[in-house]
């Protein structure tokens, strides 16, 4: 309801101060009550009363406004020329000139409107430093209490300990958010004291973060090598019927002796196809040189399948052409 | 308007500029800041209309820039701020300002010693 009169108020006042103005070139009223209305309802947020009682009658308004207006144009022209005289002046010794584009375009970076916006809008964001300093300040609390215990972003609320955590960080929250409402305006002393323990927060949070243990992290641990899982988890999707060794620049070996870490001889499980076993000076069976020799039931040979090779970290340029992707790609 | 009120108008038409342009050199400001800070620094007497004035004269000869800044409480924000022209304008002026202001105080402290003697 008050923004309603206000936007009447604004809207009726205006319009008087402009056909008061009526006379004046159209150029020059367009710039000068462009604004108007957008100027006056900040006025008008800004306190009591109309703008009538605030600022006079809208028709002493425009007067002022018109000599203000008015009163200012010649001297501007004259401090322009000026200044182009100087920077005349000043492009003749070189070193001077480099200072001076320096100097401009630095001018040109902080003077243009996206770095204005973007430090106008940083208070902005003060709100949500309040917010995480009460989390980081919580959790730096529970690092320091608890050495060994395993320390995550969000703690589990399933479990006592997290709960209760999780109630830890809202209240520090919001003590962190009644500190900020708080100290708006603080004297110098106090306030280089509240910038630097901010300050503190963030680099302690920052050590405390960087030894935290993820979720993604234990993930990788889990996932990170397959190859190297035990023969029965990492084929439960098939039987593994036979092994095919290859060298490093990835030609076929044969007859590779393959043992475990207790020394016994590592077999695979029998498939439909035939195995061909070589015999030993001994007579026995040698069942562990790979790749095995198989046969399918119909007498045809056992073919190896297509591999991929791993990109080695330096290939050797002897290395055979081989399926292995190129480290390009 | 009372004799001095009027005074105070008629000369700070003529310095009006260089006052604004040292507010925003403090700080970018929209219009009713600018006015507020002025009082606050003592101008009692400035208007909002001649502050709006200048604001967009100054602006139109290319010594201000201008940006909306978004406001949850109230409608947005015109800020304007001194850019280069507008710096080195203030400096200018400020150097034209204390050489005139040192003048008159010589003058004045003349008049003020000779109605002593």
């Amino acid at each position: 309801m008050a923004s309603n009169d206000q936007a009447s108020d604004v809207a009726t006042y205006a319009a008087t101060v402009r056909a008061q103005l009526a006379d004046l070139p159209a150029m020059e009223r367009d710039v000068l009550l462009e604004d108007l209305e957008q100027h006056l309802a900040e006025v008008a947020a800004e306190g009591e009363g109309s703008l009538v009682d605030r600022l006079g009658p809208p028709e002493d308004y425009a007067v002022e406004l018109r000599a203000a207006y008015r009163a200012g144009r010649q001297t501007t022209q004259t401090t322009q020329t000026t200044q182009t005289t100087q920077t005349n002046q000043r492009t003749q010794t070189n070193g001077a000139y480099l200072a001076e584009s320096v100097r401009a375009a630095a001018h040109r970076v902080i003077d243009s409107d996206w770095a204005r916006q973007v430090v106008a809008f940083l208070p902005e964001l003060r709100p949500a430093w309040w917010v995480l300093r009460g989390y980081l300040a919580a959790l730096i609390l529970t690092a320091a209490f608890s050495r060994d215990y395993p320390l995550g972003p969000i703690p589990n609320p399933a479990t006592k300990r997290g709960l209760a955590e999780i109630l830890a960080a809202g209240v520090a929250i919001w003590l962190s958010v009644r500190i900020g409402r708080r100290s708006r305006k603080l004297p110098q002393g106090p306030r280089v004291l509240a910038i630097s323990a901010n300050v503190l927060i963030a680099f302690v949070a920052l050590a405390v973060l960087g030894n935290m243990h993820t979720f993604a992290y234990s993930e990788l641990i889990g996932t990170a090598t397959p190859e190297q899982a035990p023969f029965n988890a990492a084929y439960a999707a098939g039987p593994l019927t036979n092994i095919y060794p290859y060298s490093q620049d990835g030609k076929p070996l044969t007859n590779v002796l393959l043992y475990d870490q207790d020394g016994r001889p590592i077999t695979v499980e029998q498939s439909e196809a035939q195995t061909i076993y070589p015999t030993g000076a001994d007579g026995k069976a040698i069942t562990n040189a790979y790749p095995l020799t198989q046969r399918h039931m119909n007498g045809d040979p056992v073919v190896a399948p297509r591999v991929a090779f791993p990109p080695w970290p330096t290939p050797s340029p002897s290395a055979s052409p081989s399926p292995s992707p190129s480290p390009t790609r | 308007m009372s004799q001095a009120e009027v005074d105070t108008t008629q000369l700070l038409k003529g310095v009006l500029d260089l006052a604004v342009l040292a507010v925003l050199a403090d700080a970018d400001s929209y219009g009713y800041d600018v006015v507020r800070r002025l009082r606050e620094s003592g101008l009692d007497h400035v208007g909002d209309a001649s502050v709006y004035g200048t604001l967009r004269r100054l602006y139109q000869a290319g010594a201000l820039n201008s940006y909306v800044v978004p406001s949850d409480e109230g409608p947005h924000r015109k800020y304007y701020g001194l850019n280069n022209r507008g710096r080195k304008a203030l400096d200018q002026s400020a150097q034209t300002w204390a050489s005139l202001s040192k003048a008159l105080n010589h003058l004045l402290n003349g008049r003020s010693n000779s109605h002593g003697k």
